[in-house]
């Protein structure tokens, strides 16, 4: 069909001549592809949507137009979720359309490229976290977590409760999906206290019992303090037949103590740190576990095995833990997963090296120090509010109303985070670092 | 059409892994960043240069297939064309903002949300939509849950949800995960919901039914309207499966034919990359009857601009923020190109090449009229061997042996986005494969980069790390 | 044709069990087996555990099926073949020999009467 001036008004990709369109019409044997919708009367639509098609011209012009309306901030904001400087080859090659258009590996003789990239990907985690297996993706760090607590209530079926229990300081996003996880399974939650910011280990002594299925905590906390008693933690729970769950990110992993070295069950957390950007809230989940709950793993999980060419190859494996054999008796519902922010994370990865990523890490220590001792000279601040080693972001007392200068502050140009009436969180990495300068000035100002 | 994928090799493997290209171990010694207990004492990984990983990710690229290098009608996929420009709209610095935001800064990444909202809204015919779900499966998810909080609001305690056998795997996992009981639903002789069944089926029990609208035969479920009458009058929701909604564009809305609750896979019927296996994006419609349920936030327009807000009732998250934004990005600037007209033909055209291809092939396809994909049956040959050896005619092959209701079910969907000479490549790789011997079958493939795969070593003995690798050599 | 040994009784869910001598074993068929495919992995219960009749006791799983086990008989398992956790492709191999699953002391012989006699099994896979 085309328009009076040539120009097609149908989908600019649906590529058939009027020939074509003819010749395959008469093949069917029908005279319009309507004939071919078996739709009845009464369901038919015959209204529109009252969307104007646009050229692509005109609608980049539009969407640029419309994110221009995002006011240009520097953000100092974290709260579980962080913006590394990605490399340019991370976009280059994520970019590939042989990449980005294929889908899940089903066929895996001609998919061996994507296949060995998540493989990379679950060997990084493997190195990260100490666990031997780990999948290659969920869909973020608040839905690993409660996929975690699904499969330690699997695992223990036979407890007497099935209660998850988690710090006082948990970002409501994971505390939200984690409620809606659990309340198909007929579990609950649990929360336990924390002193100056860390694990209260006394107190979640006191909680902690026979029906525990699960002790989560994390390190970095959503407040930005890293953990310091995480082996006690684990013993708890061992202690009660709980598994011990472990949130972190890959950054914090590759300085902060090795999960398994603690006796982590299960580590959870966001991968995106490391490839992703900010870009509002999109994530990467880890999932990462001991071999002994290989069944009991949620999404994908890519293997090696060999070709009959006796050449090693790599295919999706031990499917039958999923939802396409498994039905409702699967480990997970989780099918689509984030595999290309995996390929982004595991480039990012292997573009720093071991030691970058290290220094990376250190960074997040030593950046956070130096500028939360920096705003602590202020009158009237005191940063970090916590007596504790921080991991890129912590929390800062103000006598004046936090949300007044979070105000002041983007009128300034930077976005920093109010957390109650008094507390401000502030966030430092190597993407925003070069504005320390800017926003100890800019509080100096506004305080 | 002649087809070798490239193969990079060596000895017995294929391109060498980044730790077999290198492999570092630094000690980390943290002093003065860190107390020594509190870091770890090694750290292991590749240590490559720029130009090394450049060559390691273009060589496993090369031997990846995609929508970009020829057909993929994987039944149920929707594997159509991803347009480049919804990539570029994407990657705007401008639209990359933090979630943690305040409202009045990011009016341009709320306005898009807004709109999206309406769009899916108008296509759907529902009266409301969430973005937040990240794929289709959390879509269903959520979907059920608002259904069980809707069921409890009103003092109703339903433990059942009625899904056909032939429905997706996913519809099954979400409800159990919701916490319900599963009913499965069998199929009647033309393939669609057997009513009789579903009378027998339905019950006070019954919190919904979860119907795929054309079914995974292709299928319209001409009944539709009886069989919400009867799952309405016995109290119970209609859930609609938007992985077909390909087929409807323009057509028919589930909002019309009685459905309360659906998902988008916008990853399938907006064009937005399939990248590998995700991400993607589910969000679900609902009639006004359940919008306070709803998670939270949504968007919505005021005469300051756009804001944020928790519904009423909110059954509160399913995402630890907003689900996969930049998916949602791709999704508006797709449907915002094709506009009603464009969206309409996608269908259209959808449905042609479906009926076209199956016209072209020698397989029987037992179940009809079909929408935008049909299921094949390669008869006394198995699926999966015809399946490997259309690999070698440079084409993907549909998805294999599934719905059960066919026996060797090649389910076949080849969207919009192929020409008639594509289509006839694809017709002639299923006409040559069927026609094959079965030594061709079941050696094949032979042209792509990997042989035929042992999947039963590969799950006997699971290795899936370089470092399991290590422990067999 | 598959082997239906005349030494055993049958479930229609395609378990068999041994009615006589010291150990009473209990396996799955070579019926199963086959449709099953290559099987590559096998759950079953401890030794000491109960076995229900006619309840599930385990899984077995080929690359793209997985299939509940139903024990024929109740009693109690006093052993487990464990050389099929690593070389399950012992259930494709013997069946009814190395295949074994689980040694059984039964809670009630009379169950044996309830099941399905080797021509009656037979019947049912034709």
């Amino acid at each position: 069909m085309t328009a009076g001036n040539g120009r097609r008004v149908g989908s600019p990709y649906a590529p058939h001549t009027d020939a074509d369109e003819e010749a395959m019409l008469d093949a069917v044997g029908v005279d319009s592809a309507e004939d071919l919708f078996d739709i009845p009367d009464e369901v038919r639509f015959d209204g529109e949507f009252g969307v104007d098609s646009a050229d692509e011209q005109e609608l980049r012009n539009a969407m640029a137009d419309l994110f221009s309306r995002n006011e240009e901030l520097t953000e100092f904001l974290g709260r579980g979720h962080h913006a590394h400087y990605v490399p340019a080859l991370v976009d280059d090659l994520s970019r590939r359309s042989e990449f980005l258009t294929s889908y899940t590996q089903y066929q895996p003789e001609i998919a061996q490229g994507f296949l060995q990239v998540l493989f990379e990907y679950q060997s990084m985690l493997v190195e990260l976290t100490g666990l031997p297996v780990a999948n290659c993706s969920m869909y973020d760090a608040a839905t690993a977590l409660a996929e975690a607590a699904l499969l330690a209530n699997r695992l223990r079926r036979g407890a007497s409760g099935h209660r998850v229990l988690v710090p006082e300081h948990l970002h409501e996003g994971r505390l939200g999906v984690l409620e809606n996880y659990l309340d198909g399974a007929a579990m609950e939650i649990g929360e336990y206290p924390m002193t100056d910011g860390a694990v209260d280990v006394d107190a979640l002594a006191d909680l902690v019992d026979d029906e525990t299925v699960m002790v989560y905590a994390e390190t970095p906390t959503v407040r930005g303090v890293i953990e310091e008693r995480l082996a006690d933690i684990g013993d708890l729970a061992h202690d009660n037949d709980a598994l011990f769950c472990l949130g972190s990110d890959l950054v914090a992993l590759a300085l902060l103590e090795e999960p398994a070295s603690v006796g982590a069950d299960v580590v959870v957390g966001e991968a995106g740190a490391l490839g992703l950007g900010t870009a509002y809230g999109m994530g990467l989940g880890i999932f990462a576990t001991r071999e002994e709950y290989l069944r009991q793993v949620p999404g994908r999980l890519v293997g090696v095995s060999e070709d009959s060419a006796d050449m090693r190859a790599f295919t999706l494996t031990l499917q039958t833990r999923e939802q396409h054999i498994r039905k409702e008796r699967a480990t997970s519902n989780i099918c689509t997963n984030q595999a290309w922010v995996a390929l982004r994370t595991a480039m990012h990865m292997a573009w720093l090296g071991p030691d970058r990523l290290v220094d990376l890490a250190e960074r997040a220590v030593t950046d956070a120090r130096d500028l939360a001792a920096r705003l602590d000279e202020l009158s009237g601040v005191k940063a970090p509010l916590y007596d504790r080693h921080h991991f890129r972001e912590f929390v800062v007392r103000t006598d004046q109303p936090a949300p007044a200068i979070t105000n002041d502050l983007a009128g300034r140009g930077f976005a920093v985070h109010a957390l109650t009436d008094h507390h401000l969180q502030v966030c430092i990495t190597d993407a925003n670092a070069d504005a320390a300068d800017g926003l100890v000035a800019a509080f100096e100002e506004v305080i | 059409m002649n087809f070798d994928q490239a193969r990079f090799s060596r000895d017995d493997e294929y391109e060498p892994l980044l730790s077999e290209k290198d492999s570092t171990t630094v000690e980390v010694d943290s002093e003065g960043v860190l107390p020594d207990d509190l870091t770890r004492d090694e750290l292991t990984l590749p240590a490559l240069s720029e130009p090394q990983l450049a060559r390691h990710y273009t060589r496993l690229s090369q031997m990846n297939y995609s929508v970009e290098l020829g057909p993929y009608p994987l039944g149920s996929c929707t594997m159509k064309y991803n347009p480049s420009f919804t990539e570029d709209v994407a990657a705007d610095p401008n639209a990359g903002v933090h979630p943690d935001r305040s409202d009045r800064t990011i009016q341009g990444t709320l306005g898009l949300l807004h709109g999206l909202q309406e769009y899916l809204a108008d296509i759907g015919g529902m009266d409301a939509v969430t973005l937040q779900p990240p794929a289709g499966a959390a879509g269903e998810f959520t979907g059920i849950l608002v259904a069980k909080a809707y069921h409890e609001s009103r003092g109703d305690d339903r433990s059942e949800i009625i899904i056909p056998s032939s429905a997706h795997g996913t519809n099954f996992a979400s409800a159990a995960m919701a916490g319900y009981d599963v009913v499965e639903l069998p199929s009647d002789d033309d393939g669609r919901v057997d009513m009789e069944a579903l009378d027998a089926a339905v019950s006070e029990e019954t919190a919904a039914l979860m119907l795929t609208n054309p079914n995974t035969l292709g299928l319209f479920e001409r009944d539709i309207v009886d069989i919400a009458e009867l799952v309405h009058d016995a109290g119970g929701l209609l859930y609609y499966d938007g992985a077909n909604l390909n087929a409807l564009l323009g057509r028919a809305r589930p909002g019309d034919m009685g459905f309360d609750i659906m998902h988008y896979n916008v990853h399938k019927t907006f064009a937005t990359p399939h990248g590998g296996g995700g991400p993607g994006a589910g969000p679900v419609g609902v009639v006004d009857e359940l919008a306070e349920f709803l998670p939270s936030p949504m968007v919505r327009e005021t005469a300051a601009g756009y804001e944020q807000y928790e519904p009423e009732s909110s059954i509160g998250k399913v995402h630890g923020f907003a689900g996969n934004w930049l998916v949602l990005v791709k999704a508006y600037a797709y449907i915002a190109r094709l506009g009603d007209a464009g969206l309409a033909d996608a269908s259209a055209k959808a449905v042609l090449n479906a009926n076209y291809l199956a016209s072209q092939i020698d397989l029987e396809v037992p179940y009809g009229p079909f929408h935008h994909e049909f299921a094949a049956t390669s008869g006394e040959r198995d699926a999966a061997d015809v399946a490997k050896r259309m690999l070698d005619y440079g084409v993907h092959p549909p998805t294999t042996k599934w719905p059960e209701l066919v026996s060797q079910a090649m389910l076949t969907e080849p969207t919009e986005v192929e020409d008639k000479a594509s289509l006839d490549d694809l017709a002639h790789a299923f006409n040559a494969a069927y026609a094959d011997s079965d030594e061709a079958l079941e050696t094949a493939p032979s042209k792509t980069s990997a042989r035929r795969i042992d999947q039963v070593s590969a799950a006997r003995n699971p290795r899936l790390s370089w470092r399991a690798l290590g422990d067999d050599e | 044709m598959f082997e239906i040994p005349d030494d055993r009784k049958y479930l229609e869910s395609h378990e068999w069990t041994t009615t006589e001598g010291d150990a009473v074993r209990i396996g799955i068929s070579d019926f199963a087996q086959d449709e099953l495919g290559d099987v590559v992995f096998v759950e079953l219960p401890a030794e000491g555990d109960e076995l229900a009749a006619g309840e599930e006791f385990g899984v077995v799983e080929s690359i793209k099926a997985v299939s509940d086990l139903y024990a024929p008989i109740s009693g109690t398992v006093t052993a487990v073949n464990e050389e099929l956790f690593d070389a399950p492709e012992l259930l494709n191999d013997d069946p009814y020999g190395d295949g074994w699953m689980l040694e059984v002391e039964p809670a009630d012989e009379s169950e044996f009467d309830d099941l399905l006699s080797p021509e009656e099994y037979r019947e049912q896979t034709e």
